[in-house]
């Protein structure tokens, strides 16, 4: 058991939405009464939370995929990845088209047009390439139209998917690559039926995760994450949180789920720091 | 034809704004096909039904969309507060006094507008599976009823019931009337405004005091629980200490002492002002049908519908437009911010 702390842990988290105040100010909430309390500052991009964290500015950061990797390269392999939520250990990108255009794979897109998300976005840009690229398809075969609405926020927005969905409807685009959040919250009540298809979904990736360095202790670390686990959907009170950042249950992390991005990021020359 | 891209708008727009705020979505895009507009707004409700947003309004060329779910206006409310867990009767509106703060203008001169034995007996039936915990009976006075015996016996073969009284007829045939009510399942509410009699006299007329405590002493005495409510102009609410202090010595427990404040309803030339805008209501019958509450069963803005049964249909209607008027209320502090 760890003893009642006075001095909260910092945890860093981006701005990418005005829900964001309220989710984190419903985290210190909760864990103040833990034996783990916890205080939360917001940045305006991933490339300041990281440094932010290597830094010791703040001892756990709340990491899109692209963040954690970055960090994981940059502390050569030190940092950890705590816990994600259960939505982030099954993530998608997912390729759609106007319906009815009879696109069936990835080979459809050869020769058209692509419209992709943020060029920081994993899930819109830099895996959609990669499998592009593993599937034999170069940047050279498509016509990439890059929908740059909101980097730095590595996706989270879904502002720059919202945009590539446009493109497709606008007939500028012949398809596009979202992440498969975006596609669920589009097709809710079959609303797009008729207007918009997949034709190809990923295989599931690892997202979001809380990172730290060694230098967070693991007692306080394994400590906090009992507590985070015991975050319950049923509790009216915690679902409010749990509900806002898109989860029903924190989990731990899937490392084998980090592998495509980690191949990604080496292949496609992306900088440490965006 | 349908608009997809207004739901790629909408999504944008409301991952702009904190859960809770609202944005008006403009649904026309370019096109005065009617058709075409509603379709469009289709499309935006079956969305929100799905994705857990709320289209609070919808207009000829808008829709007003929340982002989240409404809150739960009843799920807010104290469970003695949510509409239809209380009901109100008003068996009568004459009265032997002439309160000059009656809130529905009693006095012996009053029609008296009585709701009848059979609609009574109705409704107490029907209160409880529709989810009535406590039935209320008022007036007027309603032991100037020759059958008052006989309402209060059937609502209390159902439910805990209050009946409201004035306490200065416990004589002859009403007072064995009175003695034939269910002391188990009836407490008696008798109307006292001060521990002296200038006050109450004075609203309420010469000697209704000493004969309302009379009153309670008799109900008292004769085994009734006893309720005391007391009508204040607001100002004189919170100076209540040596009233409360002379109840005490008539034997009214601190839960039975009720104290409400001089509503601008009826009679009264001045008082608290209650909308449906700012009052929670309490589902209330009368004879000419179904009002807001009890306060203002004579203001024709606060009156619901006409038909009373079924009861319940009648409480689900009460209930809706409370929510409505919650809703706009919100809806006017996002566009009003106080700071």
């Amino acid at each position: 058991m760890i003893p009642a702390s006075t001095v909260p842990r910092l945890i860093g988290s981006v701005a990418y939405s005005p829900n964001v105040v309220t989710v984190w100010e419903g985290m210190r909430a909760y864990f103040t009464g833990t034996d783990t309390p916890i205080d939360f500052v917001l940045f305006s991009n991933y490339g300041r939370l990281v440094d932010a964290l290597i830094g010791g500015t703040v001892d756990l950061a709340w990491n899109t995929n692209l963040a954690y990797v970055r960090t994981l390269l940059q502390t050569k392999g030190a940092c950890r990845a705590l816990a994600s939520r259960d939505t982030d250990v099954v993530f998608q990108s997912v390729f759609v088209s106007r319906a009815g255009t009879g696109f069936d794979g990835l080979e459809a897109v050869r020769g058209r047009r692509l419209a992709l998300g943020s060029r920081d976005s994993a899930q819109a840009a830099i895996l959609p390439l990669q499998y592009l690229h593993e599937a034999g398809i170069g940047d050279d075969d498509v016509t990439l139209m890059r929908i740059d609405s909101d980097v730095g926020k590595h996706g989270d927005t879904g502002r720059s998917e919202l945009d590539a969905l446009r493109a497709v409807l606008d007939d500028r685009a012949d398809a596009a690559a979202i992440g498969v959040n975006t596609w669920q919250a589009i097709t809710r009540g079959e609303i797009m039926t008729g207007a918009i298809e997949s034709f190809w979904m990923s295989p599931e990736y690892s997202h979001c995760t809380f990172t730290a360095l060694p230098a967070l202790s693991t007692e306080w670390a394994e400590a906090w994450l009992a507590d985070l686990f015991a975050m319950d959907w049923e509790n009216p009170d915690h679902r409010a949180i749990l509900e806002l950042e898109g989860l029903r249950r924190w989990v731990p992390p899937n490392l084998d789920g980090y592998g495509s991005l980690i191949a990604a990021v080496a292949e496609q020359g992306i900088p440490d720091r965006w | 034809m349908v608009n997809h891209g207004l739901v790629l708008d909408l999504i944008d727009r409301l991952g702009r704004i904190p859960a809770g705020s609202t944005v008006t979505l403009d649904v026309m895009s370019g096109t005065a096909d009617a058709g075409e507009i509603a379709d469009n707004i289709d499309m935006i409700a079956t969305w929100c039904r799905a994705s857990g947003n709320a289209l609070v309004e919808s207009r000829h060329d808008a829709v007003v969309v929340r982002h989240g779910r409404s809150p739960d206006t009843l799920a807010g409310l104290h469970p003695d507060q949510v509409p239809g867990t209380r009901l109100w009767m008003y068996t009568n509106f004459d009265c032997n006094l002439h309160c000059d703060y009656c809130c529905v203008s009693s006095s012996p001169q009053a029609d008296r507008r009585a709701l009848g034995a059979d609609r009574v007996a109705r409704l107490a039936e029907e209160a409880e599976p529709a989810g009535v915990r406590q039935l209320i009976l008022t007036g007027g006075e309603p032991f100037l009823l020759p059958d008052i015996d006989e309402l209060v016996a059937s609502c209390t073969a159902h439910l805990p019931t209050t009946l409201l009284t004035n306490g200065m007829l416990f004589r002859g045939a009403r007072l064995e009337r009175l003695r034939r009510m269910d002391r188990e399942r009836l407490t008696l509410q008798i109307s006292l405004d001060s521990a002296t009699p200038e006050q109450h006299d004075a609203h309420r007329g010469p000697h209704s005091w000493e004969r309302a405590v009379a009153g309670i002493g008799l109900a008292l005495d004769e085994g009734f629980d006893v309720k005391v409510a007391a009508t204040l102009p607001a100002e004189q609410t919170h100076e209540v200490a040596p009233f409360k202090a002379f109840l005490g010595t008539l034997g009214i427990r601190p839960e039975n002492q009720v104290i409400r404040a001089v509503a601008h309803q009826g009679a009264a030339h001045d008082g608290i002002e209650l909308t449906v805008e700012s009052l929670i209501p309490e589902v209330t019958i009368t004879a000419d049908g179904v009002w807001w509450h009890p306060v203002s069963a004579t203001d024709a803005s606060q009156f619901v519908r006409r038909e009373i049964f079924p009861l319940a249909d009648a409480i689900a209607d009460v209930r809706r437009r409370f929510v409505r008027h919650r809703e706009a209320a919100d809806r006017a502090a996002d566009w009003f911010p106080c700071s």
